[in-house]
Formats: C-alpha cells, structure tokens, sequence
C-alpha cells in the first residue's frame, strides 16, 4: 500500500442536490453553493441519531427505524425501490468480531426497509480477500442471509459500469462500480466503528470503498490508494447520491484498526441520513478531531456539515457516550486526536 | 473425489464461465475452466474457451478480465497456463503457440511500481513483480500467477522469474501464511490468509528455503483447512501443499464436501474448475514437474 498522506487539494465545491431524493430532512444547500464567502456563510446541517445501550440480541430493528426516520428518512418512498446494504467484511476472522459488521446489525436493517416495501440486498466486495465466500463463512453473514432469505450480491466481481467523478478531488476521471451499486435506488453503508492507522478511524463514507470492484481495482483497491485515500473516499461518496449510514457501534475497534485493534464494547448505533454528519459524530465520541481528519476535510460542507454545531443530535448527546480510542503512537495519528494522546 | 463426474459434467456442459452461477462469462473462470478440462481430458469441451480466450488477446499479447473489459490484464498468465495445457493435448494449435509467444512478451513487458520509502510497511516494496492493475504496486497473486505462467513456457531462468520468487517469498509472513501481500504494517504482523497462502506455496514449488517461512506457511494450511472451509480457499490451500508435497490424508474427501456445497449453492465455474485442479494433487497441470529445487 502506497503511503496514503498526500496534500489535500482545493477544488470547486461539488454539487450535491441528488443527494437529498428520498430524505425529507437533513443537508439541503448543496446545489446553490457554488461562491466560498456564500459557503461560509450558509454551513451545511444534518440530524444524527445516537443510540446507547444496544446489544446484538436486543431491539435493533426498532433503533434503526427510529433513528432513520428522526434523521429524515421517508418511507413512503421507498415502496418498491433497491435498497443496498453495504456491510464491511473487510478481512473476517471469527476470531475477530470486532473487525467487521454484525450480522445481527444487517439482518435489522433489512428487515426495516422490507417492511417498508424496498427490495434489499445486501452486498459487498471485500478489499482483502479474493474469496468471499470465505469472507461471508468468517464474519457469520451468510448464516444471516440464509436464515432471513436475504441476497448477496458479490461486488468484487458484478458487471460493471463507469461513472463520472462527480468529486474530482482524486486525478481519476471517473470510476467503475458494479451495476447493482448504480442501479440501487439507496445505498446503506453499515460500517464498523474502527479506529484506522492509515486515516484514523473509518466508517461511512469510507467503507464505500468496498463497493469499489476488485476485479477492475485489485486487492487491496491500489488504484484508490494511488489516486491518494481522502480525495478518493470523498469521490467515491460525491459520485454515488442516495446514501444513508447505519453503523454498528455495539462492539467497536480500537488501537490498531482496521484489521488488529482490540475489541472495545460501545453499545452503539449511529444513524443518519447524511454521511460526513455521521462520520463526524463518530470521531468526536471516540475522542478524534474530526476537522484535521483528510477525507473529512474535504466532505466538510460540500457533501456534508463536519461543525459540531451543524449537526443536530438526536437521540443520545455525543458527549454522554464518548470514550476515547486509543491508536497506535505514531504522529500522523496522534495529531488528529480532539486532546491529548492516548496510544495502545 | 466423489462428485468429480459431476463437476467436470457442469464444466463441460457450462454455457457461460464466470465468478457466480448466472454471472458474466470472464477470462479467470474460462482459463481455469479451460485447464481443469484439459487436465481430466476432455479436450473437446476446452476447445471453445481456449479460442475465446485467443480471440480476446489484445496486440500487445495481454487479456481483459472479460470480453467488454479489456483491462486490467492480470488474467493473463492464466490465459498463458490454459493455452500451454492445450498445447500438451491432442488439441494443440499453432494459434495457441503464438498466443503463448505474445502473452509471455507482455508479462515479460509488465511490472508493478517499486516504491522507493522508508514506509511503515515491512516487505521489500523494491522487488520487481507484477501487479493487478497498469501503474500500481506488485502484488503476491498476480506475480504468483505471471511466475506460473513463466515457468510453464520454458522461462523459469528469466531474471523475472527469479526477482518473482523472491517477492514471493519476501511476502510470507515470519510466523507462516501470507495475505494479500503486505507483511508488516507499523510494526504488527498482518494476519494470514488461506487463498494466497496456497497460490504463493503454488509459485513457491521447489524452492528452498533456509529461513522456515514456507514450511511455517505449510503448517498454517495443514492447520487451518478442513472440509468447512471454503470452495475456493480449501482448493488453493490444497493446491499449495500438493505443490510442497504435503496433502493431507483428508483432501479429497474436504473437495468432495466443497463440490457438494458448490454443486447445491452456487454452481460456479470458478469455483468447480479450482475443484476438479486441487482434486488431481501432485499431478495438477499447474505444478510444474521440474524435480529441480530452485534455490534463492
């Protein structure tokens, strides 16, 4: 893997009007800010849902309806439209629980949109491995799919389509995504609430790294790494609209994530309509800066309100649950952390 | 292997060869299929797959990964080892000889980007191989695959094929296995993983090694695999210890579990063809049957 800190470009702000079909609520100013000084002035606002006290055994599928409809989900329009989930079963080991989506998470999900007439599917394509079958053995998930009658689609290896880079922050002119991933009417990125030693944690926006396929981006998605990480979650996230976040914070990853942290039981789900208010939420409960963080640098008002006090909190107030993560000591990581310095 | 009739019928008789039953038809599939034909001779059903692949040949001498995606061209090499097979059998062709003659020119043409750092990454990110993808970093799976493909064509003394074999096994981890690729990522070891541990040990067949890592890689399968494991993980896991003349007792009987999980979920062609080569162990046409020990 290249060495993913490479200087943040400027570049014109995105236009992100697709981005609210289907959300009622939520960051609405995006077509109209085309000047920086009308950017300044009218910051971007989301809702994010906070939910303590979660278990894999509990009532998760009345959390996630709960938290999606308080962050602005219709339901009404999603009768009869494709709803993918976006797990991260990135490298599973069962050995690891903490490494990637529960299945127990998915399986709530999905039963929430069922009920709401979607069709759903849940796919993925990991980054890691060339043999998903293995992947979906490791993490449980296929025993989930199997019980609750849920498809999979392989993403490393669907058809293909091009899309053009509606981010352009990367040097890619645009990008391949598997025609299920186009084709979807929602996409759901579930991610992991991990601690990440190449970005410092990851979750929504950038576990749609794994809708990008393998096939045409290798394993791991070097290309991705070569057009530099930040700039390329932020165009992945810019090219595909009609993305919710569902994050499984229940049992979380501290210390060397994405792949070797430790297991940090949280109890929570963080749910919303707009991924870089998701994404930002989660940072500051576990202790990061989420404004000296790359990828959300550039999502910050262009796909998404990264300001504390552009984000409304539903449900839980971060503060009330936050717990620094620890990382590993190095400066690249250290220097994004709200206070302090809290190694493995 | 029970079931192996069965599986070489759905092979034969595929109208499509692809990663999934009822997915597109792609190159990787087509020439494993092509070789798992040609190894348990049925020329005949190989024949339309080996001229399909041909057909798909760019000028250059590289494949696509599919008839509408004509890069990346990691397929190949195992594009290259399909025609060789066929050259062997009864179906050999001129055509396919000068497919061989420009795939070989293009891999020989083709290497990952060496990265010149002090990264935090503990392989040697200097040693020439090959990568998924034009323009990126050398990767375990595509030079075990060109370093196959090498050998195969009479080119096991290439520099390439050499530097191949030491990326290989700079790639295996201290405490057996390997990953994708990467060994050592700020100071922790990476965690192994069946599917390339197999492949690598596949490209690794002869080699000597003074420093314990491949016998380490060896006990890792030897450890790990059984008949749960999954189709593909469990045939090139197997394939690796056939390669390194250490299958276990219990290998057919763990393929005939994978092709009856296969056979009832997902009748993949990718999935069988890698079946029916780890069914046929130490003969399988990909380990080359050179006794020489290749010495680092």
């Amino acid at each position: 893997m290249t060495n993913p800190t490479t200087p943040l470009p400027s570049g014109e702000l995105h236009r992100f009007d697709r981005r609210t079909w289907l959300i009622g609520a939520g960051a609405t100013m995006g077509g109209l800010l085309t000047l920086p000084l009308i950017r300044n002035a009218l910051q971007m606002t989301a809702p994010v849902f906070v939910a303590r006290n979660q278990r894999y055994d509990g009532q998760l599928e009345q959390t996630i309806q709960d938290g999606l409809i308080a962050t602005g989900l219709d339901p009404a329009g999603l009768r009869g439209k494709k709803v993918l989930l976006k797990p991260n079963l990135v490298e599973p080991s069962r050995r690891s629980p903490q490494m990637t989506t529960h299945p127990a998470v998915i399986v709530a999900a999905a039963e929430v949109f069922r009920k709401w007439g979607a069709l759903v599917t849940v796919g993925e394509g990991p980054g890691h491995v060339r043999d998903t079958e293995m992947a979906l053995d490791e993490s449980g998930v296929q025993e989930a799919l199997d019980s609750s009658k849920l498809k999979f689609d392989d993403l490393n290896y669907s058809e293909v389509g091009w899309l053009k880079n509606a981010g352009r922050k990367s040097p890619l002119k645009g990008m391949f995504f598997p025609q299920q991933v186009i084709e979807a009417d929602l996409i759901v990125s579930m991610p992991k609430m991990k601690t990440h030693h190449w970005v410092g944690y990851t979750g929504a926006l950038k576990n749609l790294y794994g809708v990008i396929p393998g096939v045409k981006y290798g394993w791991p998605k070097n290309v991705l790494h070569y057009a530099g990480i930040p700039q390329t979650i932020y165009d992945i996230n810019a090219s595909l609209p009609k993305i919710v976040a569902i994050v499984d914070g229940i049992l979380a990853m501290e210390g060397d994530g994405p792949i070797l942290g430790s297991a940090k039981p949280m109890g929570l789900l963080v749910i919303g309509t707009n991924s870089t208010a998701v994404d930002a939420t989660l940072g500051r409960i576990m202790g990061f800066a989420p404004a000296k963080v790359g990828y959300l640098q550039l999502a910050a008002n262009r796909l998404g309100p990264v300001k504390e006090n552009c984000i409304e909190q539903v449900g839980e107030p971060w503060q009330s649950v936050a717990s620094p993560f620890t990382v590993i000591d190095f400066p690249h990581l250290q220097e994004l952390r709200a206070s302090g310095v809290l190694v493995t | 292997m029970v079931l192996l009739d069965d599986v070489l019928a759905r092979l034969a008789e595929a109208k499509t060869c692809g990663y999934h039953q009822g997915s597109q038809m792609a190159t990787e599939p087509a020439a494993l299929t092509a070789l798992a034909l040609l190894a348990h001779r049925r020329e005949k059903a190989a024949l339309p797959l080996l001229h399909w692949l041909a057909g798909l040949q760019s000028t250059e001498g590289s494949i696509g990964i599919s008839e509408s995606q004509a890069t990346p061209c990691w397929p190949t090499g195992w594009a290259i080892l399909a025609w060789q097979a066929a050259q062997r059998s009864s179906i050999a062709d001129p055509k396919f000889a000068r497919a061989i003659e420009r795939g070989v020119q293009w891999a020989l043409s083709t290497q990952g980007e060496l990265i010149e750092s002090n990264s935090p990454q503990g392989h040697d990110t200097m040693i020439l191989g090959w990568p998924w993808v034009a323009g990126t970093h050398s990767w375990l799976e595509p030079t075990a695959m060109n370093l196959l493909a090498l050998e195969h064509s009479g080119h096991s003394d290439h520099p390439r094929a050499r530097q191949a074999v030491e990326m290989l096994q700079d790639r295996l981890l201290v405490s057996g296995g390997c990953n994708y690729g990467n060994t050592i990522v700020f100071g922790q070891e990476l965690l192994p993983h069946l599917e390339p541990t197999g492949l690598c040990l596949l490209g690794l067949h002869g080699v000597f090694d003074a420093t314990g890592r491949i016998g380490r890689s060896v006990e890792y399968l030897l450890r790990e695999l059984s008949g749960k494991t999954a189709t593909i993980s469990l045939s090139y896991g197997l394939l690796g210890l056939a390669a390194q003349d250490r299958l276990p007792a219990e290998a057919d009987h763990w393929l005939g579990e994978a092709a009856a999980r296969t056979l009832a979920r997902d009748v993949s062609s990718y999935k069988l063809a890698l079946v029916a080569l780890a069914s046929l162990g130490t003969s399988c046409p990909l380990i080359p049957q050179s006794a020489e020990s290749r010495v680092k």
